[in-house]
């Protein structure tokens, strides 16, 4: 699978501190759940045994999708602090 | 590139971190903020660069080529000589996907090699040229040259929010140094979701029907690979976009020729994304796997990805430009748009940092930063091709929000050539006849007439 190569190719520089938190009590009323399908970097995963959103911050690409795509301003959201997170090498 | 070269630059810029006082600071390090910051220097200004990456470009992906525009040249001379480009791009492809064929138009500037610090092959026209690159490469480079020329450049350093006093900027708040830097003038070139100008009042946070989500891949071929696969000589460069590719959801994919290497990618409309349900990386795996895009991609290795958002929304979506003791530039301020045809960001991303940094270099000198003395900012934008290029296609950027130019017209192209092309012993129709039969299926009369009375007003006249 081309998806699978395409995240081990990243470089980060990962923050012991997430940039990125979800308030998991406003996530549970979603019914659309997108952000499981819209993240660039499935950095959000739907936990079927735990009947809710997992989220892994180290993945993340920066982009913001997540931020735009949550209806519900379940996010509090920032940039990873300075020197931090993804570092594109080329492209 | 090695991890070790990019953490010596890192405790490099963090031991020079001692921001003194500063006329101004410039948030991000991009194309945008590092013209700002050299126009600055240029006239007189003391300038911080604060860049939130380890290195210029660390954060920063395209679509893959730059427009040729004379911005940076008057701020670097022999600006596009020097710079770390890639390829000369001289050929641009459009291509539909419909159904079981795909449909080209191919354009192609007649190559001459009397330009050789360009690169031999590639046109003499530079305006009938862009350049592919790597941003990582270029942006740290361009970087570079500012800090060359006075700019104070500090890495690593992210800009949580903007110093307010008495309803104007002065400054912004940091982390890792002494908290806040004042200045009298502040430029915001942070990118497409602009915070900074967010807080300011500039705008109300960025909306899905306002962006695009990019996600690209980077495969390695050899040079001669390359230009195999593309017909291209020297350091001449290809583009190719894709229309209909994305399974419905708006956007399309792209390839782009580096030296050794094709960037491959789709571009995705947010709020279709959204609704679509299919992952970005999917559209991917399936764009790839289209026989044309399989073609020139055999044997290539795979070697980076990345993803990125991009304002489309055309100055119907535009922020305000400016407020008391603060200026927005490029992506923040929407700069970036693509009418279908071209694909434009950088090129309105370093013209309009030249034009804040002017602005603000006369400002400063004038000791009047207030927000009726930076409006000057908004007025010469205005005047130049950057808002004028917004304002001429502003339907055309209206008419890449039409769902049925991603899905259904593909789909009637794909099917009309095929009959214009099919040959099985019966009778021939003439294209209108065919036309009709293709789209009798696929959409009414009257969606046609009104997609075609929009597009004649979106392209012709």
């Amino acid at each position: 699978m081309l998806t699978d190569e395409l995240f081990d190719l990243v470089s980060y520089r990962i923050h012991p501190d997430p940039h990125i938190r979800v308030n998991a009590e406003v996530c549970v009323g979603c019914t659309h759940r997108a952000c499981t399908f819209s993240c660039p970097a499935r950095c959000y995963t739907w936990s079927e045994e735990r009947e809710r959103v997992d989220f892994a911050y180290e993945t993340c690409l920066e982009c913001g999708t997540c931020l735009l795509i949550c209806d519900r301003e379940a996010l509090d959201w920032h940039y990873p602090v300075g020197g931090h997170g993804v570092r594109f090498r080329l492209t | 590139m090695s991890a070790a070269k990019d953490d010596s630059v890192v405790a490099a810029s963090a031991q020079a971190s001692t921001p003194g006082s500063f006329d101004t600071v410039v948030v991000g390090a991009g194309p945008a903020g590092t013209s700002a910051a050299l126009a600055l220097a240029q006239g007189g200004a003391s300038v911080l660069l604060l860049e939130r990456g380890e290195y210029a470009g660390a954060k920063n992906m395209f679509g893959g080529m730059t427009a040729y525009c004379p911005a940076p040249e008057q701020l670097v001379p022999g600006f596009w000589e020097q710079a770390p480009w890639e390829r000369a791009v001289t050929k641009r492809i459009l291509s539909i996907v419909g159904g079981a064929s795909s449909t080209s138009i191919v354009f192609q500037a007649e190559s001459e090699s009397d330009r050789p610090a360009v690169g031999a092959g590639s046109t003499s026209d530079r305006s009938l040229t862009g350049f592919t690159l790597f941003r990582p490469r270029f942006d740290r480079w361009y970087a570079e040259q500012a800090v060359a020329q006075g700019v104070t450049l500090l890495t690593g350093c992210r800009a949580e929010g903007l110093l307010v006093s008495d309803g104007a900027v002065r400054g912004v708040r940091v982390t890792g140094v002494d908290d806040v830097v004042e200045a009298p003038l502040v430029i915001a070139c942070d990118g497409t979701l602009s915070f900074l100008g967010q807080e300011a009042g500039l705008h109300g946070g960025p909306k899905t029907e306002q962006l695009a989500l990019g996600v690209r891949a980077l495969y390695a071929l050899t040079e001669e690979e390359v230009n195999d696969r593309f017909g291209l000589k020297g350091r001449e460069g290809a583009t190719q976009e894709f229309l209909g590719c994305t399974a419905g959801v708006r956007g399309g994919g792209f390839i782009y020729t580096q030296t050794d290497t094709l960037s491959v990618g789709v571009v995705l409309h947010l709020d279709s994304l959204k609704a679509g349900g299919i992952p970005p990386y999917d559209l991917l795996e399936r764009f790839v796997a289209l026989s044309p895009v399989a073609q020139v991609l055999r044997g290539a290795r795979l070697v980076e990805y990345s993803a990125h958002l991009l304002p489309e929304g055309g100055q119907k979506t535009m922020p305000r430009l400016s407020t008391a003791g603060l200026l927005v530039a490029g992506d923040a301020a929407g700069l970036c748009y693509t009418n279908g045809l071209v694909q434009e960001g950088m090129n309105l991303a370093m013209t309009s940092g030249l034009i804040a940094g002017r602005v603000g270099a006369e400002a400063l000198a004038a000791g009047d930063v207030s927000a009726s003395r930076l409006s000057r900012y908004g007025e010469e934008l205005r005047k130049s091709f950057v808002l004028r290029d917004l304002k001429t296609w502003r339907r055309a950027i209206g008419f890449m929000q039409s769902d049925r130019l991603f899905s259904v017209y593909p789909r009637v192209v794909g099917a009309l050539m095929e009959e214009v092309y099919r040959s099985e012993g019966h009778p021939k129709s003439k294209i209108l006849r065919l036309g009709r039969r293709s789209i009798a299926s696929a959409l009414t009369v009257r969606q046609l007439i009104s997609d075609m009375y929009r597009a004649i007003r979106a392209y012709l006249c």
